[in-house]
């Protein structure tokens, strides 16, 4: 968590090469912390995340946690013939991290829109690339 | 919690001899994967690791859930719901809970990164050779510890389908998934994946679709449907089957439910799915289907454990005098004891064999790639030729098939407690490294070789700590160590472990000299949100395609 040093100037060379828009900020130059995020994106985003893992929390761990702290009513109390903390635990729990995901995702599309983010035009820039695809994948080797 | 099982039934289920149409079904379904294997045979190193890179979502959703869904999904986690009751609950949440954190903290970050393993990543993100031989070698011991599980499942359906004993069981089916491994490569797995889920999840629900029907306990929707028969069982029967903290403490059930999150983040052969997606959008998009995916599977193997409880009260005896065997085998069980045809029931059996046949395909082609590519090839031999890789990977795989093989013949605990010991070691050791090494720029080499020893420590220690009495006898007792086997247990490391990992990482960074600047512009190039082309890595947008400095 030292200060960061400024961009060398070998490093500005490397410089993106930017093509209006969206990214007028070089990504590249930014620090990257979880608590401190630099770029307006990495904010937004962070946004998101922080909020839905909240609630992912809550659900994930509220009805064990429910079911330890009010035993009697978890399990006397029914829900669909189930007693209600099995059923939150068993059903409520996996169903909820479905929904937490697909409002993530959603929520990623609606940043990729915001930021004027297109991912169908990796698919044609994929074309193009078919070359240094073999190149790539022969460094790994 | 961790106790050795014996193989006994006395359900009758293993009675019936050689069955002709399950056996049949089998033949079949494998003649079916090699010949798909055989189709899309090996052409390349790199073929063979990750498939050409070009999934949609639904179907790379798909692949994600066949990797998922191993024998331990299959039969192990009704076993556990069945045999421990509440406390096997923390299978069903931690291993579909998890996808949450792995998509909004890791997916596309590690997609972007563009490496195809955990030790690749280690490697490039710490600068390190060390850091990639520890991260191989623990991927090493991951597979292994997983495929115990798979050989087990392997052995139990083959006794049920062949009717030879457990031991020409497991030595049988692990040999055909070892030959079909080594000749497919992951292009075949990767077709097969979805085809065998497709096959895997009819098998699973017709059996449980028509134990419902012909038992009247369910229509349309046996997922949430069981409620009755659950509380019937409990109420009625015997308290243990839903009474909370029965059998494990609730630290045990958070622990037990962290390192199971962690681990599935930690996994590598779940991670390599995303860079199958064609691109960043459907790679998290194919999370999700690969989540609903999974689900089918985990919602029905809770009513599977009721139904296959209530089944075994009425025709076999006390369900709480049920045998470790017989919980494994429960899903099969149930359908045997609702009186369903063999046929119908070989199908269920021959699905829990695609199950472990398609996760142990994955693992294997993990544990290989860790051995040629990352220890052979980095440690070992600089510039060994892509022939002298095909082989190391294949011995590999055979040693490794041998030596599981060997060890599922006396299965050290339940089919699903053993897939937890790997996943806690996954999360333990493999987790925090990945979390912090996208989230934290200035992460360092040593902080992160630091951080997996303790990690190892934590993770493979508490297994050690619990296996070990199992199988030398001069050492009495559950554990060598009880009291580090009460806090931190075998299949419950990441609690303990996750933490500190994490802390040894920040301390010693930042104590360290900071990363090279080149890779912490990988890092950045993580988190940016301009697209990549689809192969690119963040070290070819981020450097130009140089390497980093260190490497």
């Amino acid at each position: 968590m030292t200060a960061d040093e400024s961009p060398t100037t070998e490093t500005e060379e490397r410089r993106f090469e930017t093509d209006g828009g969206y990214d007028t900020v070089d990504y590249l130059d930014e620090k990257i912390h979880m608590f401190k995020p630099a770029t307006p994106f990495m904010k937004d985003h962070l946004k998101v995340i922080w909020g839905l893992f909240a609630v992912w929390m809550l659900f994930t761990f509220g009805p064990v946690t429910a079911t330890w702290v009010a035993t009697d009513f978890m399990t006397s109390t029914q829900v669909l013939g189930f007693q209600l903390h099995y059923f939150l635990t068993a059903i409520g729990s996996p169903v909820g991290a479905l929904v937490l995901c697909a409002a993530y995702a959603w929520q990623r599309d609606r940043l990729d829109a915001q930021y004027g983010v297109d991912h169908e035009t990796e698919a044609e820039a994929e074309a193009e690339a078919g070359k240094a695809v073999a190149a790539d994948g022969g460094e790994q080797a | 919690m961790i106790e050795p099982v014996l193989l006994e039934s006395t359900t009758g289920l293993f009675d019936g001899g050689f069955k002709l149409i399950p056996a049949l079904t089998l033949a079949a379904m494998l003649a079916l994967f090699l010949g798909v294997g055989w189709f899309f045979r090996v052409a390349s190193v790199d073929d063979m690791w990750v498939a050409g890179r070009s999934i949609g979502s639904i179907e790379n959703g798909m692949a994600i859930a066949a990797n998922w869904m191993s024998v331990a999904a299959y039969l192990g986690v009704a076993s556990t719901v069945a045999f421990l009751g509440y406390f096997g609950l923390a299978y069903v949440v931690g291993w579909t809970t998890g996808y949450f954190i792995l998509l909004i903290f890791l997916a596309a970050q590690f997609r972007r990164f563009g490496k195809y393993t955990a030790p690749d990543f280690v490697g490039d993100r710490y600068y390190s050779d060390l850091g990639r031989a520890i991260a191989a070698t623990t991927t090493l011991l991951i597979a292994f510890v997983y495929i115990i599980a798979q050989g087990n499942g392997l052995g139990l359906m083959a006794q049920y389908i062949f009717g030879v004993s457990y031991e020409v069981g497991v030595v049988l089916l692990m040999t055909i998934t070892i030959g079909y491994v080594a000749l497919s490569g992951m292009l075949g797995a990767t077709k097969n994946m979805t085809f065998q889920y497709i096959i895997l999840i009819s098998a699973f629900l017709l059996g449980l679709y028509a134990t419902g029907w012909t038992q009247g306990w369910s229509t349309v929707l046996p997922f949430i449907e069981y409620g009755s028969q659950s509380t019937e069982i409990a109420t009625e029967i015997d308290r243990q089957f839903t009474e909370p903290f029965q059998d494990a403490t609730y630290y045990h059930w958070v622990a037990l439910c962290v390192s199971l999150i962690a681990g599935t983040c930690g996994l590598p052969h779940v991670l390599v799915r995303f860079y199958t997606a064609d691109n960043e959008r459907n790679a998290r998009w194919g999370t999700v289907w690969g989540l609903v995916f999974t689900l089918l599977l985990f919602l029905g193997t809770t009513a599977y454990a009721a139904y296959g409880t209530l089944l075994y009260q009425e025709n076999v005896g006390e369900y709480t005098e049920m045998t470790g065997t017989e919980a494994d085998t429960l899903v099969v069980l149930t359908a045997h004891l609702a009186e369903l045809p063999d046929w119908l029931v070989g199908i269920v059996a021959a699905g829990a064999v695609a199950a472990g046949l398609a996760t142990t395909a994955g693992l294997f082609i993990s544990a290989s790639s860790a051995a040629a590519h990352d220890i052979y090839t980095n440690l070992y031999k600089e510039d060994a030729s892509q022939r002298e890789q095909m082989i190391v990977g294949r011995l590999t795989i055979l040693g490794l098939g041998a030596v599981v093989t060997y060890l599922a013949l006396n299965p050290p605990a339940l089919i699903a407690e053993v897939v937890g010991m790997s996943f806690a070691l996954a999360g333990t050791v493999l987790f925090p490294v990945f979390f912090l090494g996208l989230w934290w720029e200035d992460a360092t080499r040593e902080g992160a070789i630091a951080g997996m020893f303790v990690g190892l420590f934590f993770g493979f220690g508490s297994i050690v700590n619990e296996i070990l009495p199992q199988y030398v006898s001069a050492i009495s007792g559950d554990a060598i160590v009880p009291a580090f086997a009460t806090v931190v247990p075998a299949t419950s490391s990441s609690l303990v472990g996750v933490p500190a990992v994490m802390l040894t990482i920040i301390v010693v960074s930042m104590f360290t000299e900071d990363p090279p600047e080149d890779v912490k512009r990988l890092v950045r190039q993580c988190h940016s949100p301009k697209p990549m082309k689809k192969m690119d890595s963040a070290e070819d947008v981020a450097t130009d395609g140089a390497t980093p400095a260190d490497d």
